[in-house]
């Protein structure tokens, strides 16, 4: 698609976004850019540059493990999201005739009670005393409670799963809304049964809101410190952490700028790759 | 029941909760034939269509294809396709592989399908657009490669969901004649839906007019036009006339009607007895304005309307309460004709149709005259 800006007046238009976007990320980025070139001494910041930042990234192999465990768990945690979204989204959007504004609601109403309350509901679930080993407890299965709940990868995949449920869902639930029905009925008519019409028309069709909602999941999962920092224990630390603690705790504020600008550009390669595979415009619907 | 018909509908009743769609449908349609639903919306036209494909469960009754029983066989396995009112292409599939989808679901070898499609393209003239999407296609070559996917597996029958509802008159036109040409050219039964009655009647051999989910008549556009069974169906095909009248006589073969004190006479069986009230029915183009001919049927009438529609004129006349109108050549027009003068107008008594006063109620009026 080829756009023209016809009348010589009609950038004016754009100027609040513009604006926005400059001051909202742009310039942050670009002081973080820079923050990224200081070092710090004890609690003063020198503002000499240098590369010591980055240095330390490549050479302590500490950082490069748990920013790859980092992106496994967000990959996982897309999937798992998607694999849990997109059978909800369908059913509701294909199967159900009535009252599917208010599954619908009901599908993204976890988004309006606070993030923070619904990690610690997730803590009551998994814990030593939680739902979980209650029940289990309760039914004479188990004696002692389970432990592998809490504090690992597990908890926090299962929790982040859980919050980027709604952000899969939305994206793709539009996307399968806007297949017009009448094609399903083509594709019935045309030889293909239940299922080789999902794979033929309702997938691909349906594709570029499931990348939105992987773009949507992975970022969160990506980026998030407070899960973790909750349910993760000691063998949960992620890349955010790291992040977050040298701000924090540390006071290396540059080197907190560093490691946050080098999540931000494996987030922007790893978006760039992935919006090319499904978006509508990328050529895949074509025009 | 003949082998030989494309599609037989027995006693097909559809209804959607408590709302019947379609009535007690019974119809045999022959193979090669171009056979039309025709019918105002909502009289259950386009629910017979998706019964025939599959897309809709009959309630009661049974359809066969080709002699065989497919009242529950799902769609995909009926060798039947349809054509959509708008023509549901796939969008993320190039016109090749649009066409290709049904040969693919038939597991048809690659090879035979580029052939089949090569085939199919030259068959709707649009060849060198394989590899065109939907998107880039204008509304008249979309429609004709939904035609082309719909017939690249050979179907039984194709049906047509009013396909050329989108396009705009010329463009319509064009296309019932190609739609016409192809289906002479692939002998395949055609089962067309459509809301236009002279549609219907350019392109059908057979006409079904439908009205709240009943067959009105099956027959051939000859028949409906001339001797439509209802007042319903004399109203929804052509231009015809409505008057008042009551029953003087009726021999069974003759009929002697009072028309605002005139005597009109029907030639024709009328199963009305003596001073009952009848529906008097006159296409538009039979009644003659001062003919020179002595015809069976001659009244007397004011001259309240004239309108000039270039290929003829509209001679709208009074006679006591009621109104005729006459529609005359613009050639055999008399240009002396004025608003307000008194001018005879006469028929024939063959086309006189009577329909009982209760059908009126069933009458579309689309010009908003008065009965």
């Amino acid at each position: 698609m080829k756009r023209r800006i016809s009348k010589p007046g009609e950038f004016i238009k754009g100027v609040p976004i513009a604006v926005w976007l400059l001051a909202l990320v742009a310039i942050p980025l670009i002081f973080t850019f820079i923050m990224s070139f200081y070092s710090s001494s004890g609690l003063v910041i020198d503002r000499t540059l240098t590369l010591k930042n980055y240095k330390l990234f490549f050479t302590d192999p500490l950082y490069a493990r748990i920013l790859f465990k980092t992106i496994r768990l967000a990959v996982a945690i897309s999937m798992l999201s998607i694999a849990a979204a997109f059978p909800l989204a369908y059913m509701v959007s294909f199967k159900v005739r009535r009252g599917r504004n208010l599954l619908f609601m009901l599908c993204i109403i976890p988004l309006w009670v606070s993030y923070l309350v619904r990690i610690i509901a997730w803590r009551t679930i998994l814990g030593n005393r939680g739902v979980i080993n209650s029940a289990l407890m309760a039914l004479g299965l188990i004696k002692e409670p389970l432990t592998f709940f809490l504090y690992n990868q597990f908890a926090i995949a299962i929790t982040l799963t859980y919050i980027c449920i709604p952000f899969v869902f939305i994206p793709v639930y539009t996307a399968l809304e806007k297949i017009p029905r009448n094609l399903l009925d083509a594709a019935n008519d045309l030889g293909a049964n239940e299922l080789r019409t999902f794979y033929n028309v309702i997938l691909p069709l349906g594709l570029p809101g499931l990348v939105t909602g992987f773009i949507f999941s992975f970022i969160i999962a990506l980026g998030d410190y407070i899960i973790p920092l909750q349910l993760g224990g000691t063998q949960g630390i992620m890349f955010g952490n790291l992040v977050w603690s040298q701000f924090g705790f540390a006071f290396n504020w540059p080197l907190g700028a560093a490691l946050g600008f080098i999540l931000f550009i494996i987030a922007v390669a790893i978006l760039g790759l992935t919006s090319k595979f499904g978006s509508t415009e990328g050529g895949f619907l074509g025009e | 029941m003949k082998a030989d018909n494309a599609i037989d509908l027995v006693n097909v009743t559809k209804k959607f909760d408590e709302v019947t769609a379609v009535s007690k449908f019974t119809v045999e349609i022959r193979k090669g034939e171009f056979f039309s639903l025709l019918g105002p919306s909502g009289c259950g036209k386009t629910t017979t269509l998706r019964m025939i494909a599959g897309l809709e469960v009959p309630t009661e009754g049974q359809i066969l294809l080709e002699g065989g029983d497919v009242s529950s066989t799902p769609a995909y396995r009926r060798n039947v396709n349809t054509v959509f009112q708008d023509y549901a292409l796939f969008p993320h599939m190039t016109v090749r592989k649009n066409i290709y989808f049904p040969l693919k679901m038939k597991k048809i070898s690659p090879s035979e399908a580029e052939t089949r499609i090569e085939r199919v393209l030259r068959l709707v003239n649009m060849e060198g657009f394989g590899n065109r999407l939907p998107q880039q296609l204008s509304g008249g070559q979309r429609q004709r490669i939904a035609l082309a996917r719909s017939l690249v597996n050979e179907p039984a029958a194709l049906l047509l969901d009013e396909p050329l509802g989108a396009l705009d008159f010329k463009l319509r036109v064009a296309m019932q004649k190609v739609l016409k040409d192809i289906q002479r050219n692939v002998g395949i039964t055609f089962i067309y839906v459509t809301h236009d009655q002279s549609e219907a009647m350019t392109m059908s051999d057979r006409i079904a007019v439908m009205k709240d989910g009943l067959a009105h008549q099956i027959a051939t556009p000859d028949e409906i036009y001339n001797n439509p069974s209802t007042a319903f169906v004399a109203s929804f095909i052509g231009d015809m006339n409505f008057v008042h009248g009551t029953v003087l006589d009726n021999d069974g073969k003759t009929c002697v009607l009072d028309v605002e004190g005139q005597k009109v006479t029907a030639k024709r069986a009328v199963d009305l007895g003596k001073g009952a009230a009848a529906l008097v029915c006159i296409r538009t183009e039979r009644v003659q304005v001062n003919p020179h001919r002595s015809v069976e049927n001659r009244v007397s009438a004011e001259l309240s309307r004239i309108i000039y529609r270039g290929t003829d004129y509209e001679a709208t006349c009074r006679i006591g309460r009621a109104e005729l109108r006459a529609v005359v050549q613009a050639v055999t027009w008399d240009a002396a004709l004025r608003v307000g003068g008194t001018v005879e107008l006469a028929w024939n008594a063959e086309d006189v149709i009577v329909f009982p006063r209760e059908e009126e109620k069933d009458v579309i009026k689309y010009s908003g005259e008065a009965v």
